[in-house]
């Protein structure tokens, strides 16, 4: 028994020196798709992912780039950081792939970026918003995403430009990096631009009881025009009906937080007059956004889930744009090339990077809910 | 040391030179993780397999190892523009790793004390409880003192100091020691603790000092394997240790075996490449076009409830792998078997 289980051990020692994925024909170009496709972040990955594939059918059946098939290589991440690092060394290691695409939480993108990066690959993130990744990681990671900067300062512009607001008050909650930059951005541009922020209040995520920062609100005198709420999607709907049962009618302000149903299934009828930032707006009448909605039911039989899926998408068809324009599948080249992305056309927007910038400079959507319904405002690029 | 242990050495030392210099990063990193989760295992054995407490705390002592050993390794041109609140004398300091990694495991092992010494007085499974709740203040702490830990942000671009050689070294040592220790007055003390502390007490172990001890030499193992866990991956947040980690090495010790410093090897080396491998075949597969994402963490645990049905004490179950002695026929010391509690 005991020699039996010793032999056994031996086995897996050497079953693991033993390659066990084999690179196949060069023929392909070979794109990493790196989603967490289990776990805690698999409602926004999977769309992502789809995304992505449904971009790579669409190059193929157009015949391919540079007269060669695509081949996606998708490894599940399961949320977990040591597979995900794995996953990309075994993508660049075993099976060779040109550029990695995908992520869309900062937590991953921190450890699988500085992989990408010391093998000279480049990494091109579909939905991390953090916009200092590019300077932590290196200049081979990229952003299809606006950073939380720009939706902020697009939100700010709306409000003193469309909406007319000259004072504000402000809800922060204090438990996530993401609310409190979005709000900290949100007031250097409110500010900049002859605003005025008479209160900030704040809270931890998790309450559920919001009476004392509204009675503070409601003490206010004169009242603010408008109300900014930075919150995750856990509190969009609870403090949307809060406010408006306190009687407030200001218009409540937010950014990519408040992208969720959530607003109209607990606030209901309350929630009106809420405007908040996101990547893309699936109602858009612009020939872009709904070609690619109709190919994604084609597809998947179901319309897209969330922006994630079209972020996927237009990450896919970026790095074949820079595919394209470099003339070449060598990653040095992927990388020069999409340094100097310009005017792509995605669904999530216009994306450019400025010289030495991998943050896009890229048009944001609003969204305004009116007694429940979601709808299109506009898109446009903050100053 | 004796002429087997040399060579069983030399072997394994020859092997990590061979994988080192032949295998590329992907698998050199998988055998990384391996010898990182070998460290966890065996160090958890010793609280959990051989005293019999049940303690959860691993992700948290691993999270204490890497964020000190961060703070100490990264270059001090880096810390000025990452973390600008930090003292002088905190951000001008760059430690070598294996200083570092040392003393992450040293600042684990007493954050164990200071939460040993009430709670490894009472009886029962208040450790399990205990622990549990040291992972959400660790977690919480690393989220709001944003001066050292950056907050949500997390700590990124550690210089990626863990190779193989650490990790083989490392483990090594996890082993060795774990391996005198259990073998030693203070681990028989620890079987009889866990056999019956009343019985134990009365023969004069001092029962709360062992089970101490036991709890903080883990600590200091886990948070060693948090330091090479952090320069491995390079980055770490306050959401990178979740209970999910504490789950796969107790899982990792319970098919191994409890008690079995070679069952927990055994386990935690299976329970790491077993699931890698099943991801290649998740990937390769489809069925009706649609991916099997998610394949591999069914048939993992699917395996784990059959070893809870048929073979409960896991698959070494409390016993000890021999490796054939190949050079002195002198007869191994005779060794008081313990079979494990059911």
């Amino acid at each position: 028994m005991k020699r039996i289980l010793s032999a056994l051990l031996l086995v897996c020692l050497v079953l693991s020196l033993a390659p066990f994925g084999q690179t196949l024909a060069a023929e392909p170009i070979k794109i990493g798709g790196m989603y967490n496709v289990t776990g805690g972040m698999s409602s926004i990955d999977a769309p992502g992912l789809n995304g992505m594939k449904l971009a790579a059918k669409q190059i193929n059946e157009a015949g391919g780039l540079l007269g060669r098939p695509v081949e996606i290589v998708a490894i599940d991440g399961k949320t977990d950081q040591t597979a995900v690092t794995n996953a990309v060394s075994e993508m660049i290691n075993v099976h060779k792939v040109v550029a990695i695409g995908g992520l869309n939480d900062s937590t991953y993108a921190l450890a699988a970026g500085p992989i990408a990066q010391a093998a000279g690959i480049p990494f091109v993130t579909a939905g991390a918003t953090l916009p200092t990744l590019p300077e932590q990681i290196g200049d081979y990671f990229f952003m299809t995403p606006f950073g939380d900067d720009a939706q902020a300062y697009a939100v700010a512009e709306f409000a003193v430009k469309d909406l007319g607001a000259k004072t504000c008050w402000m809800l922060v909650d204090q438990a996530y990096d993401f609310t409190t930059a979005l709000a900290a951005f949100f007031k250097e541009r409110f500010t900049a631009l002859g605003g005025e922020i008479v209160l900030e209040d704040k809270y931890q995520s998790g309450d559920t009881d919001f009476s004392a920062q509204i009675a503070r609100l409601k003490a206010l005198s004169p009242q603010p025009d408008v109300l900014f709420v930075s919150a995750i999607p856990n509190e969009a709907g609870i403090t949307t009906k809060q406010i408006r049962e306190a009687g407030l009618t200001q218009p409540i302000l937010s950014g990519d937080g408040f992208d969720t149903p959530l607003i109209a299934e607990v606030a209901g009828e309350n929630a009106d007059e809420v405007y908040y930032s996101t990547h893309a707006a699936l109602d858009n009448p612009d020939p872009k956004v709904q070609n690619f909605v109709k190919a994604y039911k084609e597809e998947y039989g179901r319309a897209p889930e969330n922006a994630f899926a079209a972020l996927g998408y237009d990450m896919m068809m970026l790095i074949a744009d820079a595919i394209k324009r470099a003339g070449s599948a060598e990653p040095k080249a992927i990388r020069d090339a999409l340094a100097e992305t310009k005017d792509f056309q995605g669904v999530t927007g216009v994306i450019s990077y400025e010289p030495g910038k991998r943050v896009p400079k890229k048009s944001v959507t609003i969204i305004k809910v009116q007694d429940g319904v979601y709808s299109f405002v506009k898109e446009f690029t903050p100053e | 040391m004796s002429k087997n242990a040399l060579f069983y050495l030399a072997l394994l030392t020859g092997l990590v030179f061979l994988a080192q210099s032949m295998l590329n990063d992907y698998y050199q990193r998988i055998l990384s993780v391996v010898f990182i989760n070998i460290i966890l295992t065996v160090s958890l054995n010793l609280t959990n397999g051989f005293v019999g407490d049940f303690s959860l705390g691993h992700a948290a002592f691993m999270s204490i190892g890497a964020y000190l050993s961060a703070v100490l390794t990264l270059p001090p041109a880096s810390k000025a523009s990452m973390m600008p609140q930090l003292p002088m004398w905190l951000s001008q300091l760059e430690v070598p790793f294996v200083l570092a990694t040392i003393l992450g495991g040293l600042l684990a092992a007493l954050v164990a004390a200071v939460v040993g010494i009430p709670v490894l007085r009472l009886r029962g499974h208040y450790l399990a409880v205990a622990t549990l709740g040291l992972m959400v203040i660790v977690r919480v702490v690393a989220i709001n003192w944003t001066a050292v830990t950056r907050g949500a942000k997390g700590i990124n671009g550690l210089p990626a100091f863990t190779n193989l050689w650490w990790v083989f070294g490392w483990a090594l040592v996890t082993v060795y020691v774990i391996w005198r220790l259990v073998n030693s007055s203070y681990g028989r003390a620890m079987i009889a603790i866990r056999e019956d502390a009343t019985a134990a007490a009365a023969r004069g172990v001092n029962v709360t000092a062992h089970r101490m001890l036991a709890f903080c030499v883990g600590a200091f193992f886990a948070g060693i394997a948090g330091a090479l866990w952090g320069h491995l991956i390079t980055a770490i947040t306050p959401h990178s240790f979740s209970f999910l980690i504490t789950f796969n090495v107790v899982v990792m010790l319970v098919v191994g075996g409890m008690g079995s410093i070679s069952g927990s090897i055994l386990g935690a080396t299976v329970m790491t490449l077993v699931p890698e491998f099943l991801r290649h075949v998740e990937t390769n597969l489809s069925l009706g076009g649609h991916p099997l994402y998610g394949l591999s963490q069914i048939i993992i645990a699917v395996t784990i409830t059959l070893v809870m049905i048929f073979r409960r004490q896991g698959l070494l179950g409390g016993r000890e792998v021999q490796l054939p002695r190949l050079f002195d026929r002198q007869r191994a010391l005779p060794r008081a078997r313990v079979d494990t509690a059911g």
